[in-house]
């Protein structure tokens, strides 16, 4: 790729992003969130975002090395230490309905040989001081995660080649698979949701009672709540803003009941769980709570994940997706979730979104737990899905129909 | 050209004096690392940040926290966005760092500027920009002049800046070229830099307490288009590279430092000064530029470049008519003889006698501490947004202490020290 046809590309991608991801407002303000390396498209993104009419834009950077050093290196306690400033700073921009764009391009080896005891605790005191109280903001306005080809994401998914060209291959997988190589993005953007919708829809209709998963090391019944709505595609906020959360995005999703959970599922991909990976897992469930777990890789990070608080071995997500989405027709393992998740059907252990309950976003905590609603700390979405993976919905009176077979929709919209 | 190992070494060098001599960094104490004007420390700078939080930590740091910025998207926000939107400055930038003032931590600037990040974009929409920030960051810059914690300003090197000083050079040599200046202006070139340094700092605070003793009332600046006087109000203290922070440890706010300092009676200033040396504000250049004063107060500037800058600069506020600063400094400096300009203060300042418009220094003053805004500006200090250092020196300025008596003594001839120490 010349260098002029990346620039092109990375122009059309902020322009899909601020149009399709954000839908951005004239005057809103955007609060983006990226690490040093994401430098190049967030400029991009700024320069589309002011020609949208944006008020501010204001760019809160990590960089992942000092992260680490911080990681290796501060005081135990201090690990524990987040400052009220970063919590005042992102409810500034939450409580005035101000628009947010994160960018999720970590290296997924950055805390690689760190103790976990030392980064469980730095994330456990993220997530009570940032990720719980700032959950109640997330229907409030529009917010999308997008992610840029970053040198040690692309060395991670691209190992034999030279970081320069893993950096270009993996661009130019990005700009595919978030459909920027056509000649109108934009465009195909709206087909592609409409699409989406369909399946939505459809699902929404059946109201299945239950889903039941059988692959290879997998045989899982999820029951539903009743009340699931399912989601995709598009969704929208109290700001009266309807956009694409995430890009790509390729699932049909929803809540499934809290305590209706049975059998065993195996991963079929690695989980990246903020710079670790877990590979090669099972859970067993019963009754909604996970049982039992073993892992390959990273048994005790899955642990530790789960044990961040009581709903964090729950369930909070079910979401379908073709074996033959184009993420998956990559044959790519991106070691990030936010594209491996649109490569197969996966759940999450953790919160369930308000969102996925008729009716949740105005229950109070025990009321979405009524509901069949999961809260906690966590949410974290892991693959199941695969070209072996048969899925069945099942119906109010117990009769099986056929929802997914090898991995691909068994019904027509 | 030296080796990634030398460079590597250099640069750790550079960064243990920063903690040790610089911040003189506590067991225990956290550390924030900034840079204001960029709203961060740009991408350029991360290298010597590294290596500086590790020195941290090895100095017993608890932790480290450090605000990133990028001069692009400030450029294009001013470039885009609406103009009464420039108003806006989000809250982080500064309770971020009072959190760490608050708490007597530690804190340390990080340069690595573009001098011409805003080169070419509309003064007016600049001046709002800066304003906005200059407000909004009031209470840090209260809480700085006055010491309250142990804090440090130095810099890493920066493909932008690197080209600015050495145009003809490939952007490769000409960047591994500043940081050799650094390295040198900073005696991370010394074997033993700290012992270095602590030698350096004694000899400045000779110099500092030779004035002193001498209690001038006011200095008198000649030199091709100068012809100043500044008063020197009662209990003006010269400041050596050393002080004491009101939490308790001792520092060196700037590296390099070759400079001794002191406060300039905002109400006597009267004549013109010529600036010797272009000046690198807020991302532009103002370059060969007077300003003319009476009775403390600026009357009129002329640039040949930037001069509307310059007067919004001048236009800030009272404060910004007026001096809070006057600085000493040999033409023979180690800054000095390396005979180029760096188009940036902390360097540039210390290649030449300097006066700052804008905001006094509280520790320039006896008791300038306990005073308030009124009493502090009563008794000669200058209260302002700004704290912009001009160069003036030159080895054609001569420079004379004037006694009580109105005798007058030389203090500086042909640019440098006219007295023993």
């Amino acid at each position: 790729m010349d260098s002029q046809k990346f620039d092109r590309l990375l122009s059309k991608y902020a322009e899909v992003v601020v149009q399709v991801g954000l839908n951005l407002r004239n005057d809103q303000r955007l609060a983006i969130r990226g690490i040093l390396e994401d430098a190049p498209f967030i400029r991009k993104v700024t320069e589309s975002a002011y020609k949208a009419g944006a008020r501010y834009v204001d760019v809160m950077w990590t960089d992942e090395p000092s992260a680490r050093i911080r990681m290796e290196y501060a005081d135990d306690e201090a690990l524990a230490e987040v400052p009220d400033w970063i919590l005042t700073r992102y409810e500034e921009f939450y409580k005035r309905g101000d628009a947010e764009l994160v960018l999720n391009s970590s290296n997924p080896d950055l805390m690689n040989g760190i103790d976990p005891d030392r980064v469980a605790k730095s994330r456990k005191a993220r997530y009570e001081k940032l990720v719980g109280p700032l959950r109640k903001y997330e229907n409030d306005a529009n917010w999308c995660v997008v992610a840029t080809a970053t040198p040690a994401w692309a060395k991670k998914v691209f190992p034999n080649l030279p970081v320069n060209e893993a950096q270009e291959k993996l661009w130019e997988k990005i700009f595919n698979v978030c459909r920027i190589d056509v000649p109108n993005p934009v465009n195909a953007w709206k087909e592609h949701t409409e699409k989406l919708e369909k399946y939505r829809n459809y699902l929404n209709n059946k109201a299945y009672s239950a889903l039941h998963y059988k692959a290879p090391g997998t045989d899982l019944t999820v029951g539903l709540p009743g009340k699931q709505i399912w989601g995709g595609a598009q969704e929208s906020f109290k700001n009266g803003i309807t956009c694409t959360v995430n890009i790509p995005t390729e699932e049909v999703f929803t809540a499934p009941h809290r305590e209706k959970a049975n059998g065993v599922v195996t991963s079929s991909r690695p989980l990246n769980y903020m710079g670790t990976l877990i590979e090669g897992f099972s859970i067993t469930f019963e009754n909604g709570q996970a049982v039992k777990i073993n892992a390959k890789k990273g048994e005790t990070d899955l642990q530790k994940m789960m044990e961040l608080d009581e709903n964090a071995s729950r369930l909070g997500e079910v979401a379908l997706v073709p074996n033959s989405s184009p993420i998956s027709q990559s044959g790519i393992l991106f070691y990030n979730t936010l594209f491996d998740e649109n490569a197969a059907c996966h759940i999450a252990l953790g919160n369930a979104y308000r969102t996925s309950i008729r009716g949740g976003a105005d229950m109070t905590e025990e009321e979405f737990a009524a509901e069949g609603g999961n809260t906690s700390l966590l949410h974290e979405d892991f693959m199941v899905g695969s070209g072996e993976m048969d899925i069945d919905g099942i119906t109010e009176d117990g009769t099986h129909e056929p929802v997914m077979r090898q991995g691909e929709w068994a019904f027509e919209v | 050209m030296t080796s990634n190992n030398q460079h590597q070494e250099l640069l750790q060098k550079y960064a243990e004096a920063i903690v040790k001599v610089g911040l003189n960094l506590r067991r225990g104490q956290r550390m924030i690392i900034d840079n204001a004007v960029a709203q961060g420390v740009p991408p350029a700078g991360r290298a010597l940040v590294h290596e500086v939080t590790k020195a941290a930590y090895a100095a017993g740091a608890r932790s480290v926290e450090v605000i990133w910025g990028d001069e692009v998207l400030n450029r294009i926000r001013l470039q885009n966005a609406p103009e009464e939107a420039l108003k806006e400055y989000p809250t982080r930038l500064v309770d971020s760092v009072l959190d760490y003032i608050k708490n007597g931590d530690a804190l340390l600037s990080v340069y690595a500027n573009d001098p011409d990040a805003n080169a070419g974009l509309d003064p007016e929409r600049i001046g709002i920009a800066t304003k906005t920030r200059l407000e909004h960051r009031t209470e840090i810059s209260a809480l700085i002049t006055r010491n309250a914690v142990n804090w440090c300003v130095v810099a890493s090197a920066a493909p932008a800046w690197a080209k600015k000083i050495f145009p003809d050079l490939k952007p490769d040599d000409a960047e591994e070229k500043l940081w050799q200046a650094i390295f040198e202006t900073t005696r991370a070139t010394e074997s033993d830099p700290i012992a270095a340094w602590m030698e350096h700092i004694q000899n400045l605070i000779k110099r500092g307490k030779y004035m002193q003793a001498k209690k001038y009332s006011a200095l008198h600046y000649k030199a091709p288009g100068t012809d100043l006087t500044l008063g020197l109000p009662q209990g003006h203290r010269w400041i050596a590279a050393r002080m004491p922070a009101e939490n308790g440890v001792e520092f060196t706010a700037n590296m390099p430092t070759e400079e001794i300092f002191t406060l300039p009676d905002r109400h006597r200033a009267d004549g013109t000064v010529a600036a010797t040396f272009p000046l690198s504000y807020g991302g532009s250049l103002i370059d060969e530029f007077s300003v003319t004063f009476e009775n403390g107060q600026i009357t009129k500037v002329s640039a040949k470049k930037n001069e509307a800058i310059l007067q919004k600069l001048v236009d800030t506020d009272e404060g910004s008519k007026r001096l809070g600063e006057v600085a000493l400094v040999p033409a023979s400096s180690p800054i000095a003889t390396r005979g180029h300009l760096f188009y940036n203060t902390l360097f540039d300042e210390n290649a030449s006698c300097h006066i700052a418009i804008g905001r006094a220094y509280r520790f320039t003053l006896a008791g300038g501490e306990e005073l308030n805004d009124e009493e502090f500006n009563a008794a000669g200090g200058n209260v302002s947004l700004n704290h912009v250092d001009f160069m003036i020196g030159s080895p054609q300025m001569d420079i004379d202490g004037i006694t009580k008596e109105g005798t007058h003594e030389p203090v500086m001839r042909q640019g440098e020290w006219a007295f023993d120490i």
